[in-house]
């Protein structure tokens, strides 16, 4: 009996095996890959998901009951009036920390992308991100400290004549405070956007007798656009469930959502419940806005 | 995750077992409709004797306490912190529990981790420091007799203010809505609603601890008055605030504002005439506690007069021990802050747990007051 010699791989043989390798190593790859994070993921952001989802289906829950899903009430608490008020003022809070931040953030993004000297960039967007550097406790303190009563900002105010402010414990110092932790985030996206400006269709634009202010709006926001509402939508999330800035600088009227749910778990009254439908809301909020995103976000992006 | 409750027949257990257990633990935890116990406290393995983990306030503990405890017993103490009583409850029946073998709840939820049989019963014969108390201090109503706890401080809570900045002084919390004007955005009250309505409803000649739903809306309704006044409401940060001279007056509890009245003489503090709250925190052994002896050795520490004197005066707050009282200076003895005259503690309650529906109104008119 002869034993033919295992035949070397042909060239018919090697490229059917290297189009379509077998499953094991088609998968290996990913799932190594994957694998830690995915289980990372699971373990620690699904699966307490789904816990919070299960508890938010159980009425006035408390700790040592078991859990036994049986009805929606906790999500009718939440669209009560007083629960509902606070959501309203919750997403207002968000929305104006938004409009600040593009407000504020764009003529900055749009500097230092456009305007200045390229060798300078990197270290201008260095220098503009270095708050996030510290602690953002550290922040909002140092804002209690500009902003009380006799703090520095009144201090300086009355040194130059000026009347004082009483911004502290009012909404403004929220909206102040908010918008600063987040002004970073919103420059760093809308840099990135604006980087990209496509300068050949400014000069077009201007070319054909556009003014600046048509060219603005009609060339440049448009192109900015995705970055916009990327920006936006991360601000937006990120104050949104912001706990610290309204509790600091917020005063008698600090209520968030974030706070209110804080209330339920640790607060006066344990309701374990109420606290995970108010959270499954907030979340679904979130998620929408993001699948918002990605629908809209996407298509304005390929119009250009 | 707690308790979906698994065993595994005998002492072994096969790979296939494990799986198929795991496999039923994860999806008990995502979706079962059997149910699983929401936070169940199981004694935690940590039972090393020479190591005793406390829960505490902040405030209640330093390096001098915890070395001079570390010289006589070589346990070292190490005090974790909580800021609120909920809080504090949260944490230890999220799983926390089995941690800790001291912890440091007030009066009401003492009586509440009693009913929720979280504490163990004293053996008395280990603390004999305990009848060296004041008489009122030994039969407190939260746990009579002190089966399961050791009281370690107690206060009042009243009204510090800036006597330059106040004319008259207060005298009652009736002064905050007579003299609102002057105090626009330069009062904080307690971040504790239970605290701020009670001192309301104190105010309206109510019980601190009323369940009456109509005079929780009427001590509402009173407070919503003196909202554009209130600066905030919080717990800690007005100390900053008073010595700076951002604020007039504020609610607090006696011991901080002993602590801070030294730094700035303009500042006094006030029992309210019509009564407040009289609040006592005691010590308590969990029954899920490691290391019982250590445990016993610390309450039996703490109740040593030269102890609980020298923290008195250390850490500024008022003892229930009558022995320790005679070894204060006098300075200490009169200081009218830490020991109110009996006149002003008659009048006062001590915070009482309520009905959780009961509970949720006055949530509801917190949630109300705070968003408005």
């Amino acid at each position: 009996m002869s034993v033919s010699p295992p035949p070397f791989s042909s060239t018919s043989d090697l490229t059917p095996d290297a189009t379509k390798p077998r499953w094991g190593t088609r998968w290996l790859g990913p799932l190594v890959l994957l694998g830690p994070a995915g289980l990372w993921l699971l373990l620690l952001l699904v699966l307490p998901t789904l816990v919070i989802f299960q508890l938010s289906l159980v009425p006035n829950i408390r700790p040592g009951d078991i859990v036994n899903p049986s009805g929606i009430d906790n999500y009718l608490l939440v669209f009560n009036p007083t629960n509902f008020r606070v959501i309203v003022r919750s997403l207002g809070l968000a929305v104006g920390t938004t409009l600040l931040c593009l407000g504020l953030g764009f003529p900055v993004a749009y500097w230092i992308a456009v305007l200045a000297p390229k060798r300078w960039r990197n270290l201008l967007l260095l220098g503009f991100i270095l708050p996030l550097w510290t602690s953002s406790l550290l922040r909002t303190y140092a804002w209690i400290t500009i902003l009380r009563p006799t703090g520095v900002l009144n201090s300086i105010l009355s040194t130059i004549g000026l009347p004082t402010l009483e911004i502290l414990n009012r909404t403004p110092a929220v909206l102040v405070g908010m918008s600063y932790s987040f002004l970073p985030y919103m420059v760093l996206i809308l840099y990135s956007s604006l980087e990209k400006l496509d300068r050949a269709l400014l000069e077009a634009s201007a070319d054909l007798g556009a003014t600046p202010p048509q060219t603005f709006w009609k060339i440049t926001v448009p192109q900015a656009l995705p970055g916009i509402a990327a920006g936006s939508l991360l601000v937006f999330i990120t104050s949104l469930g912001d706990f610290i800035d309204p509790e600091l600088l917020g005063g008698a009227s600090s209520m968030t959502v974030a706070r209110l749910i804080y209330n339920q778990f640790l607060g006066q009254t344990q309701n374990w419940g109420f606290g995970s439908a108010l959270s499954v809301v907030l979340i679904f909020a979130v998620s929408l806005s993001i699948a918002l995103l990605l629908k809209y976000g996407d298509s304005s992006a390929t119009q250009r | 995750m707690p308790s979906t409750r698994l065993s595994f027949s005998g002492g072994h257990s096969t790979r296939r077992q494990f799986l198929k257990a795991s496999a039923a633990a994860a999806s008990g935890l995502a979706l079962s409709s059997c149910g699983w116990t929401l936070a169940n406290v199981r004694t935690n393995v940590r039972t090393a004797s020479d190591v005793l983990y406390i829960y505490t306030w902040a405030g209640y503990t330093d390096r001098e306490l915890i070395d001079q405890f570390y010289k006589e017993t070589q346990i070292r103490v190490i005090a974790d912190v909580f800021s609120s009583n909920e809080e504090m409850l949260a944490k230890v029946q999220a799983g926390a529990g089995g941690a800790y073998s001291v912890i440091y709840p007030s009066d009401y939820m003492v009586r509440r981790q009693i009913d929720l049989n979280m504490l163990m019963e004293l053996d008395k014969s280990r603390l004999p420091g305990l009848d060296r108390l004041f008489p009122k201090f030994r039969d407190p109503s939260y746990d009579r007799d002190n089966r399961y706890s050791v009281p370690l401080s107690w206060g009042t809570t009243g009204l510090i203010y800036n006597r330059k900045a106040l004319n008259p002084p207060p005298t009652d919390w009736q002064y905050l809505w007579d003299y609102q004007q002057q105090l626009t955005k330069r009062l904080t009250l307690l971040n504790d609603q239970r605290e701020v309505f009670g001192a309301v409803l104190r105010s309206l000649g109510y019980s601190y601890n009323s369940t009456n739903p109509d005079e929780i809306r009427a001590a509402y309704e009173k407070l919503v008055r003196l909202k554009p006044a209130i600066a905030a409401f919080n717990s800690d940060a007005w100390r900053t605030q008073i010595l700076t001279g951002d604020l007039k007056i504020a609610m607090c509890y006696s011991s901080d504002a002993n602590e801070i009245t030294p730094e700035n003489t303009d500042l006094a503090y006030v029992h309210p005439e019509s009564g407040s709250s009289i609040w006592t925190d005691a010590l308590v052994i969990p029954r899920t506690a490691p290391n019982i002896e250590g445990a016993y050795a610390w309450l039996e520490f703490m109740l040593r007069p030269e102890v609980a004197a020298r923290i008195c005066e250390r850490l500024s707050f008022a003892t229930p021990n009558a022995t320790a009282f005679e070894l204060l200076p006098r300075e200490v003895q009169t200081n009218t802050t830490l020991f109110p005259p009996e006149s002003a503690i008659e009048k006062s309650e001590s915070l009482e747990p309520i009905p959780p529906d009961v509970g949720e109104i006055y949530n509801r008119y917190w949630t109300k007051l705070t968003s408005g």
